[in-house]
């Protein structure tokens, strides 16, 4: 192709058109292509998945039955435990997968090559985190056939109680993207803010109950109070009574949880959305958009 | 209406360790730059060149002073701006792009991001990645590129939108010099044929005399000068001299030329295949170019001109910014 060539082809321009939903799927398509691009990765989480699940079988096989049905979750610790196990995925995606992701992209300088773009920025980071929510999906449909189809895991599954747990997972994702906007607004401006992020994660996943009854805590006040500060917690007790009990929406459990996560969701959203916008416009006031 | 305006343009920056210690990054620039024209800025490292073109790009926000690209204000109508602009980052070695997609990924990507149509960007991105010696690694990861073929595909990028203006910040560095060339050709036919506005930072003072149509020399943040390149030479009236062209020997023509009354000293000396080019800064550039044809002829030196001799941009460059050069 020869100069003139090129100066030819742009005489004959076509004017764009600006699509905000085909922009959104460009960022989510690189974003699939890249991952696709890590094939040992892949790999590894897929193996992963099967191992944490295969994990639990034996910890399962080491629990009392007996204490857990007291705590009023039936007999089965797999069943119980499976619940957090497929969900933790998505409670570290939402939490951390957009701040790394800007890391990732203040570090290699591509951060700078989006932001002259036409795309609203807001619209490129939501994209970001569509791959934490695929592959933590694909985690949770693996963790699920594993459970149910390989160990014989059995879980309630009428379409009230199936109903119940959508609602909870949607307005758990939506409560703890809140965070994870604030995390992402918070490191983008601090740059060192990822072992904060992790401990905030393993804190949470800790607190809220992923391996055990949340009653277990009753000796420990003090964490049981911090517990309730976590979306997650609520989250998962709302998932176990639909799925393990089989409660419905109209159930008074599940609709307190309900009601919390709806209040975090709320509450965390716009705060999430300040905060990103907030780090967004100091990097651009103190010219640190690719240094780090 | 120009195409990029600024107006007393001021951006600071926190120093390092200091509470409200701040440094100048850009002072009160002003400028404006014609539609279709071929512009320069020059400076040395942290002149801020940089910083002001990534304010032209609304990546950095100023703090004080307005800029206009495309008649859109870089804080009122940030959108307006982008539309407008191709932007080349600069001095990355290839950094700014995503080393786990391939070349034609990288750019089918930003061209979803410009809102370019499919079919459209389908044609740019094969003649790009052609004209830049690409299209058999079109898909290989860019992971896996030189420095080089990644500049290369920044550049690809850099014009894919088809914008008209082009922000550029050292466009050949890291290309080869026929890369650099061809880079250069293709810039220059953008602005004369299509009427492309551009603007690029360099370090390459050649290359700025050689492309611009002005240049803007910066030094501290500040535009110390704004002009033609001609004219920012005959602006450092210091460094004037005349050039002797002479043919023989030319240490006979040196032994004669320092005696010569006004001659302060010997700027350069060229030896050409059949003669000789001697530099000399004078203290009276008339004087001289009246008394060297005749001591030289009065002592058998054959003279075969006497002319006025400009200070190259460099020597421009160097006076203006205190005799860093970047």
């Amino acid at each position: 192709m020869k100069r003139a060539d090129i100066v030819g082809m742009f005489k004959k321009d076509k004017p764009r058109v600006k699509s905000t939903l085909r922009q959104f799927y460009g960022v989510v398509w690189a974003n699939i292509k890249i991952m696709f691009a890590y094939k040992s990765w892949i790999i590894m989480d897929l193996l992963s998945t099967v191992a944490s699940v295969v994990m639990y079988y034996f910890v399962g096989l080491q629990v009392d039955p007996l204490t857990l049905s007291q705590s009023g979750w039936g007999t089965s610790y797999l069943a119980f435990s499976l619940i957090g196990v497929a969900t933790s995925n998505y409670l570290w995606s939402c939490l951390t997968r957009l701040s790394h992701s800007i890391q990732h992209e203040i570090r290699g300088g591509t951060l700078e090559t989006i932001a002259v773009t036409p795309v609203n920025m807001l619209t490129f980071f939501i994209g970001q985190t569509v791959r934490g929510y695929l592959v933590s999906l694909i985690f949770l449909i693996g963790v699920f056939v594993v459970g149910i189809a390989g160990l014989g895991v059995q879980f309630v599954t009428t379409p009230s109680s199936l109903m119940a747990t959508l609602v909870v997972f949607i307005l758990m994702l939506i409560s703890n993207q809140g965070l994870g906007l604030v995390a992402a607004g918070i490191i983008m401006v601090h740059k060192r803010g990822d072992p904060v992020a992790f401990m905030v994660a393993s804190m949470n996943e800790f607190l809220a109950g992923v391996l055990y009854p949340l009653e277990m805590l009753k000796v420990f006040p003090l964490l049981q109070m911090a517990s309730m500060m976590f979306p997650y917690t609520y989250a998962l007790d709302g998932m176990r009574r639909a799925l393990i009990l089989g409660a419905s929406l109209a159930d008074a459990g599940v609709l307190a949880d309900v009601v919390a996560l709806s209040a975090f969701s709320v509450l965390l959203a716009p705060i999430g959305f300040v905060v990103l916008n907030w780090g967004y416009r100091t990097i651009r006031m103190n010219g640190s958009t690719s240094s780090y | 209406m120009y195409a990029v305006e600024t107006l007393g343009l001021t951006k600071y920056f926190k120093k390092e360790g200091g509470k409200s210690a701040r440094i100048v990054a850009v002072d009160h620039v002003s400028f404006g730059v014609e539609e279709g024209e071929f512009f320069g800025l020059l400076g040395p490292n942290g002149a801020g060149k940089t910083t002001l073109i990534k304010i032209l790009c609304t990546l950095i926000i100023p703090d004080e002073g307005t800029a206009k690209v495309a008649g859109y204000d870089v804080m009122k109508q940030p959108d307006g701006v982008k539309e407008s602009i191709g932007w080349l980052h600069g001095e990355t070695g290839g950094r700014a792009l995503y080393w786990r997609l391939s070349a034609r990924d990288n750019l089918t990507f930003y061209a979803y991001l410009q809102n370019i149509p499919s079919d459209v960007a389908k044609k740019r991105i094969d003649a790009l990645l052609d004209f830049f010696d690409l299209t058999k690694d079109a898909d290989r990861l860019v992971k896996d590129f030189s420095t080089g073929m990644k500049v290369r595909v920044m550049l690809a990028r850099t014009f894919l939108p088809n914008a008209p203006v082009l922000l550029m910040d050292e466009p050949t560095v890291g290309l080869d010099a026929l890369g650099a060339i061809e880079t250069r050709r293709l810039l220059r036919s953008l602005c004369k044929e299509l009427g492309k506005t551009i603007v690029f930072t360099t370090h390459n003072i050649a290359e700025a005399e050689r492309l611009c149509e002005r240049i803007a020399v910066m030094d501290k943040g500040k535009v110390v000068a704004i002009d033609t390149p001609l004219k920012l030479s005959e602006m450092t009236r210091r460094f004037r001299g005349v050039e002797v062209k002479v043919s023989g020997s030319q240490d006979d023509a040196l032994k004669i030329l320092e005696r010569v009354e006004g001659v302060k000293r010997v700027r350069n000396i060229q030896p050409e295949e059949d003669h000789t080019v001697i530099q000399l800064e004078v203290v009276d550039e008339d004087e001289a170019l009246a008394k060297i044809p005749e001591v030289l002829r009065a002592n058998g030196i054959r003279l075969i001109g006497v002319q006025v001799a400009l200070p190259s941009l460099e020597e421009v460059f160097m006076s203006l910014t205190g005799g860093e050069k970047g």
